[in-house]
């Protein structure tokens, strides 16, 4: 059954989904920044999974486990160098809108400089590539090697935020930044931590989203931080599990869409964003935002 | 009282003189007077030659419209050199050679950014020959720009029907057949197999959009069923359940319009998906062979339709341009990543405008028209021969349905299997 085969193959994608937009969450909630680079380091980690599947064979499994540690350090450093001087803005929420749009610009431009034009594609082997049999239809495989990916990653960074001692800190700053220094949590170095961490998921995120997005090419970042903003603003702004829902329904509702309004499937982030603000703005989960 | 001089005769005088001046000054209007259908910097009834030819183009040097755009400059610009080492492009109307200057804007695949670097390119660089970017995408907007301009827009590759009107002589389309054509030979294919169960995924746009529309009318007509004719976004990149969905229909064929992105999905997700179907065809694989291979191999490709292109077949008598050996080995050593059927399609209509510039009269954009429309069914190039219809759709350069059969190693040939093509091969339905 159609409808089968979109409820299960959209709640897979649905956890690329809840993966791809947690990073974006992650720095809203701490910092109040609205990065709009996300997609941009989404589209990089895809070019570094594709360089690494060229030049060396490695799986893009493996890449997003290479992408982690790699954009934890890129992250933090990048904060550390570049971000004290936006907190020190009064409007720090606008302000990073300014910021992130020029480095969106930037990064985009630099990759199309140093990737090329061409968009870049994995052979169908890169990955198992089986069709898989569940529930009585025939799912391909790469929808259930995404989950296996995104699933794990997304476990651990919950188990981080609710089971560690930085992940409670993190929380803690997300509740009330104030109220967290006054209490003796250093908060910048929170700050950079997380916006490392989200760096990372962003990162990881891009080495799926080749395999699900068929491809990738420069120009694709800003597109993307559309449909992630429209998922944390769906589940609530700073509001992880929130995310993970939100992610899994827009998985659900693409797939839906491609069935039954296939013209119109490209509208669900906006459809999701305007619904959202209409009816209820403060999100899935939250009566207050920024609640971890 | 002694009359000195009669007070007619100064009177005549200066009659004589005011009606010498008048006319003189008359001949100098006339000389310095504008045609009314062309823009300042085109107009050639200043009797000198301009210094220089200019071309203004736009281009997508990124987005998804950049791995056909690219190329498709690329070709463009070797004409332009080619031209240029022999002095410049041959203007009839001056008898003499002018160098040719190309001012290419950069659009990132963005229709509203092309719509308004199309405007400068006439309103502000005041180019003497306006040419479109590549696809029906990033056509569009210069259609009505040109027009309202009056301006003869030189369109490469973009083949939506909307773009071609009656009472619209400012567009020619130089390097594909207009797509109330082009799917001639995949649709003939069709009905000749008796194939009766067809299913149509397309782009939302001109091209994809005209194409569908040329295929349902004729299938249509010829009893065949569409079990499906679905219109997604031209963004679309994930055809997983659009494939399910197809394959529950049983289809006979299914025929995916889209853009390089979008085939490279839909062929790299039906691969995955283990669906089978007993024929498939994508309109790229033919036009970018090489990119496809790299991205699909020979599993993801086999068997699979695609539309034939010039770029493999050999034109060695032409009358415009070099024959093809020549072409790919000027193209090679010049744009080695241009070597593929959007390059030859820049190239082309690099010719077309050459052929223009050499034929018209004046280098007024309708005495360019005019000159297309006199060279009409009687220049061939590397691309086939070039005819266009009263309203500047190509009707020449017709192109053949292909077939992608497996090659050496990790690669595929494509063959023609229908006509127009020098050889024709036995298709392969269905698909094993």
């Amino acid at each position: 059954m159609l409808a089968l085969f979109a409820l299960v193959g959209g709640l897979l994608l649905g956890c690329f989904y809840a993966l791809f937009a947690m990073g974006l969450n992650l720095i809203f909630g701490v910092q109040r920044i609205i990065n709009l680079a996300h997609g941009d380091v989404v589209m990089l980690g895809g070019f570094l999974t594709w360089d690494l599947y060229e030049g060396f064979h490695v799986s893009p499994i493996l890449s997003a486990l290479v992408a982690l540690p790699l954009g934890i350090a890129v992250g933090f450093l990048f904060h550390r160098l570049v971000l004290p001087r936006l907190d020190r803005a009064r409007d720090v929420e606008t302000m990073s809108l300014v910021l992130f749009f020029g480095i969106s610009q930037v990064i985009e431009a630099l990759g199309a400089i140093g990737f090329g034009p061409n968009e870049r594609s994995l052979p169908t082997n890169a990955i198992p590539s089986h069709p898989i049999r569940f529930l009585g239809e025939t799912f391909p495989a790469y929808l259930f090697v995404v989950a296996a990916v995104a699933v794990p990653l997304l476990a651990l960074f919950v188990l981080y935020l609710y089971r560690t001692p930085l992940g409670l800190q993190t929380r803690a700053v997300m509740a009330d930044p104030r109220e967290a220094q006054a209490v003796g949590i250093n908060t910048r170095r929170i700050a950079a931590i997380t916006f490392g961490v989200g760096t990372a998921l962003a990162a990881a995120a891009g080495a799926l989203a080749i395999i699900v997005l068929s491809g990738v090419q420069p120009s694709e970042g800003a597109d993307l931080t559309i449909i992630a903003f429209a998922i944390i603003v769906f589940g609530s702004l700073g509001n992880p599990i929130g995310t993970i829902v939100a992610g899994l329904i827009f998985g659900v509702l693409s797939q839906l869409a491609q069935v039954y309004l296939p013209a119109w499937s490209n509208l669900v982030p906006y459809v999701l964003v305007l619904g959202t603000m209409l009816l209820r703005p403060e999100g899935l989960f939250g009566r207050r935002t920024r609640v971890a | 009282m002694v009359r000195t001089s009669s007070p007619r005769k100064p009177r005549a005088r200066r009659f004589g003189l005011g009606a010498l001046s008048l006319g003189a000054l008359s001949l100098v209007a006339a000389a310095c007077g504008s045609s009314s259908s062309s823009s300042t910097s085109s107009s050639s009834t200043s009797s000198s030659a301009p210094s220089q030819i200019t071309i203004g183009t736009a281009y997508a040097s990124s987005g998804s419209f950049a791995t056909s755009s690219v190329p498709e400059l690329d070709g463009l610009k070797l004409w332009i050199s080619l031209e240029n080492a022999k002095g410049g492009v041959y203007v009839g109307a001056y008898h003499k050679r002018i160098p040719v200057k190309l001012i290419a804007l950069n659009d990132q695949s963005n229709p509203s950014t092309a719509g308004v670097l199309y405007n400068q390119l006439i309103t502000q660089d005041k180019v003497n020959i306006l040419v479109a970017d590549f696809g029906s995408v990033l056509t569009a907007p210069a259609v009505t720009i040109a027009q309202a301009h009056h301006y003869l827009l030189f369109d490469q590759s973009g083949t939506g029907i909307p773009f071609f009107t009656p009472g619209n002589p400012y567009i020619v389309l130089c390097d594909l057949p207009v797509s109330s054509i082009w799917p001639d030979p995949l649709a003939n294919f069709i009905i000749d197999h008796h194939i009766k169960n067809v299913a149509i995924v397309y782009g939302g746009n001109d091209f994809d959009g005209s194409q569908a529309e040329t295929l349902h009318a004729k299938l249509m007509a010829a009893g065949v069923h569409l079990v499906a004719y679905e219109e997604v976004p031209t963004s679309t990149s994930s055809y997983s359940t659009i494939i399910s969905s197809l394959a529950a229909q049983h289809p006979g064929a299914v025929l995916e319009l889209g853009y390089q992105p979008n085939d490279t999905a839909f062929l790299q997700q039906l691969e995955s998906s283990g669906v089978h179907f007993p024929m498939v065809f994508t309109v790229f694989p033919g036009q970018l062979l090489s990119l496809f291979e790299s991205q699909l191999g020979k599993a993801g490709l086999q068997y699979t339709f695609t539309y034939g292109t010039n770029f493999f077949n050999t034109y060695t008598n032409v009358s415009e341009g070099l024959p093809t050996k020549a072409f790919l080995a000027k193209l090679s050593a010049t744009y080695p990543s241009a070597v593929n059927t959007l390059g030859l399609l820049g190239y082309n209509t690099g010719l077309v405008i050459e052929a223009a510039l050499r034929n018209a009269t004046s280098l007024s954009q309708l005495a360019l028209r005019n000159a297309l429309t006199e060279v009409s069914g009687h220049l061939t190039t590397v691309d086939g021969t070039f005819a266009i219809n009263s309203e500047g759709a190509q009707v020449g350069e017709l192109l053949p349905l292909a077939q992608l059969f497996p090659g050496s190693g990790n690669t595929v040939e494509l063959k023609p299997v229908t006509p127009p093509a020098p050889s024709i091969a036995s298709a392969v339905y269905p698909a094993p």
